[in-house]
């Protein structure tokens, strides 16, 4: 039985507590050994007849000593904010990329069908044909065989070039440079570039102040959220109060930046943002709860480690609490307010809601610290529910008759960092699947869809993890039939709920929503 | 909140064209509204009295920018009434094709704008996509990519080139399939039923007595489509029927509005198709400019007095043409020229339609109304 938590190579914690206290035991015994005597004597005058002896004899290694656990905690603290910041900003790099090139696949869907040249290959076996026949007397044949010669070279039997060149993508690069990947520091390079402009009738201060508690917050949200084992910048017993504390600031910072801009949009936008705060904050609070309770521990460290199952359960909390996880999911989107929860940025009616008066680098810091958020909420669901830094099912795989010993060389060599980073990657694949096939739902909608669905069912979410962790759970690993049972019923739940088609209507025509005639016309039928 | 009065336009993503509608505002209820148009007023019908019969029609293509075709060929039928000209009924067959695969590109057009109206950007590029087969389409007809100048008076421009007909069926079939993932993107998402559902109610009684035509009026239950009850060209050969949506007792609302254009591009669809089969001589023979197939022999000059006038299913509604001859004072020009203009009578309707609703429903009622302000300014 392997146990990552504790034996994943990648110990930067312990990298970095072992280098500080050897660095300043290094400190320490540079230090001169001897007593240093400060002692000063003041000699007598007519007022003090004995003379004053001032300071004691000390020594600069005790006194080292003295301070050394909090110089060494501050070193050390300082170092792994670098190291969580550095992992954060540069993985983070993948997160525009996938939004980029993902929503363009799945906006081209099946890439070349724009113009005649794909005809020739065709689609849902339709196709063009073969013009160049019906020109007459055979001209078209040479025509026929440059068309034929011109497809079997370069047409879209080599489908993923050609798509990419009908579509004008440059995808036809070399993969290994990640065509595409360096457009986000482009995009930096130019909101950094830009000028800063103030409206006059903008409450400055706060207009300044704004972007900071945005950035700020969200900066601060990874200092609590562990890429790994040991990759972490502060661990707090509370861990996860401290953190969704913390998400929760930046619709603050929304909501002033919206008021103090001075524009009627972003002012909507600012009210929105507040408005939806309600809908969605106390649900998503809710469902942490349920998480926390099922694991025993408000600290995320643990809870990754109970899903782990070193010496207690070891099943991944989306299989015990699954509609936990479609409440975080939900309630996320809506934290990070991406499509269909957008409401405080919807471009159509708001031009930009509340950011439409910034502009240049803090307009880039704030959409970077949109993205962050996006990114912190999949990393978060990755850590609450998908077993944070273990490998998919890692025991079954490890546990195999022949292969078992090559999967478990892999897990131990793949720190759990690849996991973590490969599951929040793939979880914002999601986020832009729901992005590319949702619309916007109005601000009394998401208010009434998250009062009377998200919070009851919260609630309910909350229940099963008190009778699960109360009445079920016995501190030795699952059952297997809790697992597969909670799954299945959700599962044929979802199914069930997902058809909700009228089936009356689908019997009388073929879709349920048919444009009929209220009166069957004639033609010429109004001609008076 | 206090009420307060928002300017949307004229650059705001609302406006889809340049025209600016002021919202009064209490909170996100919309209290009041006012449409201010006439930015882009170019004097059409002014300048259509210095150009001759032909060159006019130049003009009125770039009427609708999403809908040249079909605005050309409103012109077109009122010169004819005017100048007294017998169409070779080849040349109907090919206007009306062309018109319905203009009329499917126009309501491309407004499906992909009406996508990111209430926050969805796929369907924008997709239906972006399958117009650019449409636009090939016109093209290929016209020779050029947005204006084609393709009817004359009298009859087509050009014959259909070599191959179009094979061309033109595969891709409108392609089309018919592509429809059902609009409806998939759409029908079956319930984000879009709450936000399109129940929203922008328009009466249809009200809708008559404002005077608003097309699919915002079938939308209303209200069967009346000038191909279908004052039949021009060769419609009444054609198998068809106009969609018409059975709306609610509130009248149509956004739904209703955006079922009635998917189902008419279904029917457009085909239309040209049948066109395609039932052209006299065959869709696949090809007849030189000219060919008193496809071009009948029309006066240049149109006698003093006479007056010429055709009502024409736009893709947006109603249009109509109004010309007046002008006698030998005026040469080969016009007298008059009177543009009627569907969008400038529905826009003050639409812009009535939304006090009640939410801001965020702003963008949604008003794409419904599918707002093309080419054709509004004139």
């Amino acid at each position: 039985m392997i146990h990552m938590a504790s034996g994943d190579w990648l110990n930067i914690v312990g990298w970095s507590e072992s280098l500080t206290s050897w660095s300043m035991d290094n400190v320490h015994d540079i230090l001169p050994s001897n007593d240093i005597d400060m002692q000063v004597t003041i000699p007598s005058t007519w007022a003090w007849p004995e003379p004053i002896t001032m300071g004691p004899i000390f020594n600069l290694q005790q006194g080292f000593a003295s301070i050394q656990p909090a110089l060494e905690s501050f070193m050390h603290a300082t170092i792994m904010c670098t190291v969580v910041f550095t992992v954060m900003m540069l993985t983070m790099l993948a997160i525009p990329y996938i939004e980029r090139k993902f929503i363009g696949r799945l906006m081209d869907r099946l890439g070349a069908t724009t113009t005649m040249r794909s005809l020739w290959v065709g689609e849902s076996g339709v196709t063009a044909g073969e013009w160049w026949k019906q020109l007459p007397f055979g001209m078209g044949i040479p025509i026929g065989w440059v068309v034929n010669l011109l497809n079997s070279y370069w047409g879209n039997s080599h489908e993923l070039e050609t798509v990419s060149r009908v579509n004008n993508r440059s995808y036809h690069g070399y993969w290994f440079l990640l065509p595409g990947f360096f457009q986000a520091f482009a995009d930096f390079m130019k909101f950094a570039t830009k000028e800063h402009i103030v409206p006059k009738n903008a409450d400055k201060v706060v207009f300044e102040t704004a972007p900071v508690i945005i950035l700020a917050t969200t900066i601060m949200v990874f200092a609590f959220v562990p890429f790994g084992p040991h990759i972490y910048a502060a661990n707090p017993e509370l861990s996860l109060l401290f953190m969704m504390a913390i998400f929760g600031v930046a619709p603050l910072g929304v909501f002033f930046a919206g008021w103090a801009s001075n524009n009627k949009y972003t002012l909507i936008g600012g009210m929105r943002s507040a408005a939806q705060l309600t809908a969605y904050e106390i649900p998503l609070l809710i469902t942490v709860l349920g998480v926390a309770v099922l694991s025993g521990s408000f600290n995320i460290i643990e809870i990754v480690d109970f899903q782990m199952g070193q010496n207690e359960g070891n099943v991944w909390n989306i299989f015990l609490l699954p509609l936990g996880a479609a409440l975080f999911l939900i309630t996320m989107i809506a934290e990070v307010e991406r499509i269909p929860f957008d409401m405080p940025e919807a471009e159509a009616e708001l031009v930009e809601g509340w950011w439409t008066e910034y502009g240049g680098i803090r307009w880039g810091l704030m959409f970077a610290a949109e993205y962050m958020r996006s990114y912190a909420a999949c990393i978060l669901f990755a850590l609450f529910f998908l077993g944070g830094w273990e490998a998919p099912f890692q025991h079954t795989l490890a546990g195999l008759p022949i292969v078992g010993g090559t999967f478990e060389t892999v897990f131990t060599v793949v720190p759990g960092l690849v996991w973590v980073l490969i599951k929040a990657w793939l979880l914002f694949a999601v986020f832009v699947w729901i992005r590319a096939s949702l619309h916007r739902v109005r601000t009394d909608q998401i208010l009434e869809f998250g009062w009377r669905y998200l919070l009851p069912l919260s609630v309910v979410n909350l229940v099963v993890a008190t009778i699960l962790r109360l009445e079920v759970w016995t501190g030795e690993p699952w059952d297997l039939w809790v697992p597969v049972a909670l799954t299945l019923a959700a599962l044929v739940l979802f199914v069930i709920l997902a058809i909700d088609e009228d089936e009356e209507a689908l019997e009388v025509q073929r879709r349920p929503y048919s444009t009929q005639a209220v009166v069957k016309a004639s033609p010429g039928s109004h001609r008076d | 909140m206090a009420e307060m009065w928002i300017s949307m336009g004229p650059q705001h993503p609302m406006t889809h064209g340049l025209w600016t509608l002021k919202v009064k505002v209490d909170g996100e209820t919309v209290v009041d509204t006012e449409p201010d148009l006439g930015y882009i007023h170019r004097g059409v019908e002014k300048i259509c009295e210095a150009r001759d019969f032909t060159q006019i029609t130049t003009y009125c293509d770039r009427l609708c920018y999403a809908s040249a075709n079909t605005w050309s060929h409103s012109y077109i039928y009122a010169a004819e009434d005017l100048l007294e000209v017998e169409v070779p009924e080849r040349a109907e067959y090919i206007r009306l094709m062309a018109i319905e695969i203009q009329r499917i590109a126009s309501h491309l057009m407004w499906l992909g704008a009406y996508g990111p109206d209430i926050g969805n950007l796929s369907v924008m590029v997709w239906c972006l996509r399958e117009r650019e087969m449409m636009m090939d389409l016109l093209q290929e007809l016209g020779g050029s990519r947005m204006h084609y100048n393709f009817p004359r008076v009298g009859g087509v421009k050009r014959d259909l080139p070599h191959g179009f007909a094979q061309r033109a069926r595969a891709k409108l079939k392609l089309f018919l399939n592509r429809i059902q993932e609009y409806e998939a993107l759409f029908d079956e998402s319930t984000v879009f039923l709450v936000r399109s559902q129940g929203v922008g109610y328009a009466k249809p009684e009200e809708m008559v007595n404002h005077g608003v035509t097309g699919p915002n009026l079938r939308a209303g239950g209200v069967n009346y489509d000038i191909r279908w009850a004052h039949p021009y060209s060769v419609y009444s050969e054609l198998d068809w029927e106009p969609p018409v949506e059975r709306s609610s007792i509130k009248g149509a609302d956004c739904y209703d509005r955006y079922r009635v254009r998917v189902e008419e591009m279904r029917v457009s669809a085909s239309l040209a198709l049948q066109a395609l089969d039932k052209m006299p001589g065959g869709a696949d023979t090809h007849h030189e400019p000219g060919d008193p197939m496809i071009l009948a022999k029309a006066p240049a000059r149109a006698p003093e007095g006479t007056t010429g006038a055709h009502h024409f299913e736009d893709s947006r509604g109603e249009s109509m043409f109004y010309i007046a001859g002008g006698g030998e004072s005026r040469g080969k020009q016009p007298y008059r020229v009177s543009i009627r203009s569907p969008i400038f009578i529905t826009i003050p309707f639409a812009a009535k339609c939304m006090i009640g609703y939410k801001v965020a429903d702003i963008p949604a009622i008003m794409g419904s109304f599918d707002p093309c302000i080419g054709e509004t300014d004139r």
